[in-house]
């Protein structure tokens, strides 16, 4: 009986890993695999029931669709609401204030900035901008940040009781506030510079005119929509 | 010169096998999904024609155009509508318009370019009524694969004191390139590509999506081999946004979203 030198024995080797190398080759090609098969079939596109009617009843059943088409679009329409609404894109920091007509103004706003704030034993916050649509709750001259007690614990000082006089904190959102509710709010920052940045809790700090532009638009019962 | 012979003849076995492999490649992974395909197709155009396949005046061709695409919108609208009475956002992508863009109870929230439409050979070769009706949606997305995080979390521990508190600076996201496929029930994919052919992030975080996007097609390819119900051809849709854009709608977008395509 023949021994298999050491040479076939690396050949049969190489050819096994190049056949699978090249099965695997096939099955991940296998899109452009089913691209080149598609070519070879075609299909007609039937008419179906449109090639019984003539010129004069095709051209009636365009005119009743462009009118469905016309309500439709008037139907969405109305779905737009009336009044001045706020869209803020959470993603690219900036915000559009606008009518059902015209852009009032848009400019960048600062959103959550997703950090998960972990203060060990279970306690943790995600600091992000809920996305939807929202309403505006209250609208509040000169507000006082009522500091949750996340604002301590990043700070590493003891988190003081419900009523402490260290929980309220003046100036620091700025000249206006409209509250979205659940403790998040459209308000003024100290951090300019963060502006168009994702640096909030929550909350969307605006610059002080866009926020006193915003603030003097939307009313109670607004519509704010967060993507 | 025995050596040389024996070589000679591995040589061909090895060229006929890897002839072969390419062959049962293309039967199995081309063929064979294109068949059943164009035969289900075959059968709906077959029942929805009637048989019949009429020579028609282009007059009337034509106009029958014009009542498919006008038909095309108003279900297109319809959808719109549906959607709207849902409490989530979705996607519209009009390739009649070359726009895609966002709606939120009927509202638009942010619209988008599309610079460049790709649609496979199997899309375009399919009749109008039913690409129009089975590939135009409401669609929910069944899987996804995508270059960027939906969720750009940053895990941070609470400081241990002051000093540390004091040190820590706002940390900015990493814009990676954004690179998103969406897959439906119905056979269909989307993808959207940053229109952006310089990479901002990683060239890794590129060849991962790749990857994972691979990956993903051929798992579909290897499961409709078994699977009879299934034919395993993917219709195809690619659309490029300005990177930017695209990350706004991806991170926009609920986890299985509805999206509705207009051709």
């Amino acid at each position: 009986m023949n021994k298999p030198d050491s040479k076939n024995l690396l050949m049969v080797s190489l050819s096994i890993a190049l056949t699978i190398g090249l099965i695997y080759f096939y099955l991940s090609k296998s899109e452009t695999l089913k691209e080149a098969a598609i070519s070879f079939y075609s299909f007609p596109d039937y008419p179906e029931a449109l090639a019984g009617k003539d010129s004069v009843q095709l051209t009636k059943k365009i005119s009743a669709t462009e009118k469905r088409i016309f309500a439709l679009q008037k139907k969405i329409e109305n779905l737009w609401p009336y009044d001045p609404y706020l869209i803020i894109n959470t993603t690219r920091n900036t915000f559009v204030l606008r009518t059902k007509r015209q852009i009032i103004r848009e400019g960048i706003c600062s959103t959550g900035s997703y950090i998960l704030l972990d203060a060990g034993d279970g306690q943790q916050w995600i600091f992000k901008t809920p996305k939807g649509e929202h309403r505006i709750l209250s609208k509040v001259v000169d507000p006082v940040w009522v500091k949750p007690d996340w604002a301590f614990i990043e700070e590493s000082l003891p988190v003081p009781s419900v009523n402490d006089p260290d929980r309220f904190e003046y100036g620091s959102l700025g000249d206006y506030a409209l509250r979205l509710g659940d403790g998040y709010m459209i308000h003024g920052t100290l951090y300019q510079r963060f502006l168009g940045l994702p640096v909030t809790h929550g909350c969307v700090r605006l610059g002080d005119d866009d926020l006193k532009i915003v603030f003097k638009n939307l009313q109670i019962g607004s519509k704010v929509y967060i993507f | 010169m025995k050596n040389i012979n024996i070589s000679k003849k591995s040589i061909i076995v090895f060229i006929a096998i890897q002839v072969a492999i390419a062959l049962l490649a293309f039967i199995l992974f081309g063929l064979v999904p294109a068949h059943r395909e164009a035969g289900k197709i075959k059968a709906v155009a077959d029942l929805k024609s009637g048989g019949a396949n009429a020579e028609l005046p282009k007059e009337t061709l034509n106009l029958i155009e014009e009542v498919r695409r006008s038909e095309h919108h108003e279900a297109y609208l319809r959808s719109t509508l549906k959607l709207s009475r849902k409490d989530s956002i979705a996607l519209f992508i009009d390739l009649n318009d070359s726009i895609a863009f966002l709606s939120l109870k009927g509202v638009y929230l942010y619209q988008s370019k599309i610079s460049k439409i790709k649609i496979n050979k199997g899309l375009k070769k399919l009749p109008y009524f039913l690409r129009d009706s089975l590939y135009s949606g409401p669609l929910q997305v069944v899987e996804e694969v995508s270059s960027i995080e939906k969720f750009p979390i940053v895990v941070k521990k609470a400081p241990k004191d002051t000093t540390e508190a004091n040190q820590s600076a706002p940390s900015l996201p990493i814009q990676n390139d954004v690179f998103v496929m969406f897959s439906f029930s119905n056979n269909m994919v989307i993808e959207i590509d940053q229109e952006e052919e310089e990479l901002a992030g990683t060239r890794s975080a590129y060849r991962q999506y790749k990857r994972h996007y691979r990956r993903w097609f051929m798992s579909e390819s290897i499961s409709s081999l078994f699977d009879q119900e299934r034919s395993g051809y993917i219709y195809h849709i690619t659309i490029k946004l300005p990177r930017e854009d695209a990350r706004s709608i991806y991170r926009a977008l609920p986890l299985k979203p509805f999206v509705v395509v207009r051709y």
